[in-house]
């Protein structure tokens, strides 16, 4: 098979036109220094706050995988944090192991509950996905302002803030998370049936029902995954700056998460879904976030870029673009032969 | 009497007398005709929006960029008019062509490249956003007398109550809307391709134009409703609008069009934006809702409309079967 | 033909009951909110001459449309305000309009139809306010502009303007770091966090700050760049600085608590020791930012009174007693010193 043929081509291939950039542009893009024992610079940097998103997004891949979309993922960022922070906050010592182990399983429960009730919309009630999860995105802003009751809960608490800022190893902790949980969706959906069974459901929702899969229960599953995967997200982001904010945390995630999905070569029409492009996606919205960071461009013109970027990444991903492309290439010296195949 | 296909228009209407009647009840001062007229005065732009939006989604498309759009048109009409001083009979126009271009632009992209929708409309979204802060970073406020006169006109009506001029251009477009939905070539080809881009093609009719016709008039009635909401707010300002083209869905959906193409009218998108209205209405009736318990109820409300939709629909499917 | 015998029905009906609605509704003229009977509107502002005597004891109902809730300085706002109100009998109607202008049009709007007697606005930009000013001056409702200022060019648009001197802010600011660095010899390297371009504090302060220390020559502004007032934009923007300047830099100005508190850990994560290797001024006052104060990590923090609910209720009620206000009401602020630190950050709410 021809390399330009693999599907992860074209998301590598922008993510190294963007690296290749910061190279020429910012040499210290590139600089890791080692202090204290841990491992800083811009690449780790990007590892490090990009950790949120790359996990909304792998879990965002299934979703869209099965032909769904959900918007309401911001939201249970922030319901994730806010129930966390309360859970710590009303201990009587923020510090214990236990308070903590506390925390996260509530804040993981509830989330799981939420995946539940968006998988159970879809499936069960048969609503579009973009309105079902859009409930839950306005509701669930609602519900993490209501339980912080419009304040920004603070914890002082060395283990819970471990999860976000903590470092194994010299590197953060955040990216160890991120790779346990990209190596269970991988090993879930790849060596099990389950991934089969996504990619049948999103493809042809009616020929996989005839053929015996239970695609209610997949479509529960893959949103109780994507609302888990959200959940995770916003503990590390609330642990990052040690405090839950109902109205700020994870405003407007869904978008970037959709497009990294759809970066890494994945159909918003469902079916063939690619982790590792999903990954691919996740990084390359980072690192531009970065870019334009670094080199100081004015901030009115960083969603002109982005939009630029978005769309040349989705030309160059489009078959027919590439194939008029190489059709004109090919012809620029026969003319007679391009007025033929339009005509063929 | 009513055809089955009229069920869920018939349901959305239903649901909206249901509550303006409770909030009738509830709140004193509420039932009546300057109340009801009020909701197409405070969201004249969100329905002409949504008027657009559903021709989109009947074709199975989506258009996110509309927010962004009237946020440009605001800004681009502010800095010519203020800062360029051209007369707005110049400045209007223009900015309609460019919202139709811009339109049109997004709609080729996403027939001729066969890009998903979504996708082009989102970097549609953020290319306008962004080109509102080239533009400049902060409000440019119109004075111009034009622009003033449109705002404060009030229009009376026999029986005491006003409207202002943008309920009268919203309610063009909706006809206008209804019109070319149901009485025209293009309507009628709009229906067949959002029921099957394959049939439609096989049949001979014209997909490429229709599809790209469908996105053309979504921004021309983005740059419309920019227009309506200059008239409002009357400023330019890069973060006009934020999110609106969610409550545009959001209308067309609650009006029974499915995302899924082939179904919807721009009847139901009216009372889909009105019944967005009243729950607005009912809340700042209610005073003493805190945000975070207005959103939540926004949810449920918006939940036990589709649940309801959905319920009749699919007890209509099965007495079919 | 059946088919057009009920399409002819269906129209006829809908139009019949359409005018029956309108009819009952027409019919049913819309009333004021009850709570309000209404009372002649005395002259505003300026003059302040009663015409009527003042209403004997009846809720004022104020109008209140808040910004947003986007950072700990404006929820301690907003709940001042509404515990103010509580407390001095006034009904509030509170509307927030997340960062959204057209949404404060909105809350102004629905407080005009529903007659208030006093409209407060926290104006989430500077401009754009002539329209929705003029409209609630005809509907004779006078109108209080709270902590950010607006600019209009007719000012009798509103009545008052209650909120904190930002330039008095940057002022204190400077004037520490001017007695501070009294006997220190050799350059100074200030990097400056400034909060959301083309806001109102963050243009005042920084001015403010500018002003007072532009006498002395051995000061240089090395860096300089907005945060927009987050902990995340500070943190991330006072790593960039420490990566270009991290050894020119002995003192950080920060525009407000969230971006210093940011500012502090990257700091910490570059190895150097805030307070000592780098002195930081900030200003607002919360409670972390005073905690940071007591352990030595921030050097002076300024206060920005977020607690104008007192104020905000005072006015409205002399307005509506029909006496003249003076055209700005500033709350009053402090600094806070390390020692002074320790006791407040005990007494601190938000």
């Amino acid at each position: 098979m021809q390399i330009h043929r693999h599907h992860l081509f074209w998301p590598l291939a922008m993510l190294a036109a963007l690296l290749l950039f910061n190279l020429i542009y910012s040499p210290d893009f590139y600089s890791v220094q080692v202090r204290g024992g841990h491992l800083y610079g811009t690449l780790i940097d990007i590892l490090n706050f990009g950790s949120p998103l790359i996990l909304v997004a792998i879990g965002m891949t299934l979703v869209i995988a099965t032909g769904g979309i959900d918007l309401s993922v911001g939201s249970v960022v922030a319901i994730s944090g806010a129930v966390a922070c309360l859970t710590i906050s009303r201990g009587s010592d923020q510090g214990s192991i236990g308070l903590i182990l506390a925390a996260i399983g509530l804040s993981l429960a509830l989330a799981v509950v939420l995946g539940l009730w968006n998988g159970m919309l879809v499936s069960t009630i048969g609503m579009q996905p973009i309105v079902a999860t859009l409930i839950l995105m306005v509701a669930g802003r609602g519900i993490a302002q209501l339980i912080t009751s419009g304040q920004i809960i603070t914890v002082t608490s060395e283990p819970y803030a471990y999860l976000g800022s903590g470092s194994l190893l010299g590197l953060p902790f955040s990216i160890f998370v991120v790779a346990a949980l990209f190596a269970a969706a991988g090993l879930l959906t790849r060596r099990t049936a389950l991934g089969l069974f996504i990619e049948s459901v999103g493809r042809n929702p009616g020929a996989s029902r005839l053929a015996g899969i239970r695609s209610r229960y997949v479509l529960i599953a893959v949103y109780l995954f994507c609302g888990l995967c959200a959940a995770i997200a916003g503990l590390i982001l609330s642990s990052n700056v040690s405090s839950a904010d109902g109205n700020n945390a994870g405003l407007w995630y869904e978008l970037d998460a959709i497009l990294a999905v759809v970066i890494g070569g994945t159909s918003l029409t469902g079916g063939r879904f690619y982790l590792t492009g999903t990954l691919i996606g996740a990084l390359t919205i980072q690192t531009l976030t970065t870019t334009i960071y670094m080199i100081g461009v004015p901030p009115e013109i960083t969603l002109v870029v982005k939009a630029f970027v978005v769309l040349v990444v989705c030309l160059v991903q489009s078959e027919t673009f590439r194939k008029s492309l190489a059709h004109r290439w090919k012809t620029r010296r026969y003319p007679a032969e391009r007025e033929v195949a339009k005509h063929a | 009497m009513l055809k089955q296909k009229y069920l869920p228009i018939a349901v959305t209407v239903f649901l909206f007398v249901v509550m303006f009647l409770a909030g009738s009840f509830r709140y004193t001062g509420f039932f009546s005709l300057q109340v009801l007229l009020n909701l197409l005065i405070d969201n004249a732009f969100l329905l002409i929006v949504a008027v657009g939006m559903t021709f989109v989604i009947v074709t199975g498309g989506i258009d996110l960029s509309v927010g962004s759009v009237i946020a440009l048109t605001t800004m681009i009409s502010a800095s010519l008019v203020q800062e360029q001083g051209w007369p707005p009979a110049v400045v209007i126009p223009l900015v309609l062509a460019l919202g139709a271009l811009f339109g049109w632009g997004m709609g080729a992209v996403i027939h001729y490249f066969k890009i998903q929708p979504f996708i082009v409309t989102l970097a549609g979204m953020f290319l306008a956003r962004g080109l509102c802060y080239v533009i400049s970073i902060n409000t440019i406020t119109i004075d111009d007398a034009f622009y003033q006169r449109m705002a404060q006109t009030k229009i009376h009506l026999p029986g005491g109550s006003f409207i202002s001029i943008s309920v009268v251009i919203a309610i063009v477009v909706a006809a206008a809307g209804i019109y070319i939905a149901h009485y025209t070539r293009l309507g009628r080809n709009i229906y067949a391709l959002g029921g099957s881009e394959q049939s439609a093609l096989l049949m001979g009719l014209p997909v490429a134009s229709t599809k790209i016709a469908v996105y053309t008039i979504s921004g021309f009635c983005s740059a419309l409703a920019g227009v309506v909401f200059t008239f409002y707010m009357l400023s330019g300002y890069g973060l006009h609008a934020m999110g609106l083209e969610l409550d545009a869905i959001a209308s067309v959906v609650i009006g029974g069009t499915l995302l899924t193409g082939g179904v919807g009218y721009v009847f139901g998108t009216l009372f889909g934006v009105m019944i967005q209205g009243v729950i607005q209405t009912i809340i700042s009736f209610e005073g003493t809702l805190s945000s975070w318990w207005t959103k939540i109820v926004i949810g449920l409300l918006l939940f036990l409309f589709i649940l309801f939709q959905r319920v009749l629909s699919a007890r209509q499917a099965a007495q079919k079967a | 033909m059946r088919r057009v015998k009920e399409a002819r029905r269906m129209r006829a009906f809908m139009i019949y009951a359409l005018a029956a609605l309108w009819l009952a509704l027409s019919g049913c003229k819309q009333q004021a909110v009850e709570t309000v009977p209404s009372v002649p509107q005395n002259t505003i502002g300026a003059e302040g001459t009663a015409l009527e005597p003042p209403p004997s004891a009846r809720p004022i109902v104020l109008g209140f449309s808040q910004l947003g809730s986007e950072s700990a300085w404006r929820l301690a706002n907003t709940n001042s305000i509404q515990e103010a109100a509580a407390e001095a009998g006034v009904v509030l109607m509170y509307e927030n309009a997340e960062q959204s202008q057209s949404k404060q049009f909105d809350a102004i709007r629905s407080f005009i139809r529903q007659k208030v007697d006093v409209i407060a606005i926290a104006p989430v930009v500077q401009t754009g306010w002539e329209p929705i000013l003029k409209e609630a001056k005809e509907a004779g409702i006078p109108v209080i502009i709270c902590d950010r200022s607006i600019e209009v060019e007719d000012s009798s648009l509103y009545v008052t303007l209650i909120g904190s001197d930002f330039y008095e802010e940057g002022r204190k600011a400077g004037k520490y770091l001017l007695d501070r660095t009294r006997d220190s010899v050799g350059p100074i390297g200030i990097a400056e966090l400034k909060g959301t371009e083309g806001s109102t504090p963050s243009i005042e302060r920084g001015q403010g700050f500018r002003e007072t220390i532009a006498g002395r020559g051995d000061f240089k502004f090395v860096a300089s760049e907005f945060a927009d007032f987050t902990f995340d934009g500070g943190k991330k923007t006072m790593r960039k600085f420490l990566s270009e300047k991290g050894d020119e830099i002995n003192v950080l100005y920060a525009h407000n608590d969230d971006m210093a508190l940011g500012a502090i850990e990257a700091i910490e994560e570059y190895g150097l020791k805030p307070g000592k290797d780098i002195v930081i001024i900030s200003v607002d006052g919360t409670r972390r930012a005073l905690e940071q104060l007591a352990q030595g990590k921030i050097s002076l923090v300024v206060e920005c009174n977020p607690l104008l609910g007192p104020d905000l209720m005072q006015a409205a009620t002399e307005i509506i007693q029909g006496r003249t206000l003076t055209k700005r009401i500033v709350p009053t602020e402090s600094v806070f010193t390390e020692q002074m630190a320790k006791r407040e950050a005990l007494h601190r709410k938000y």
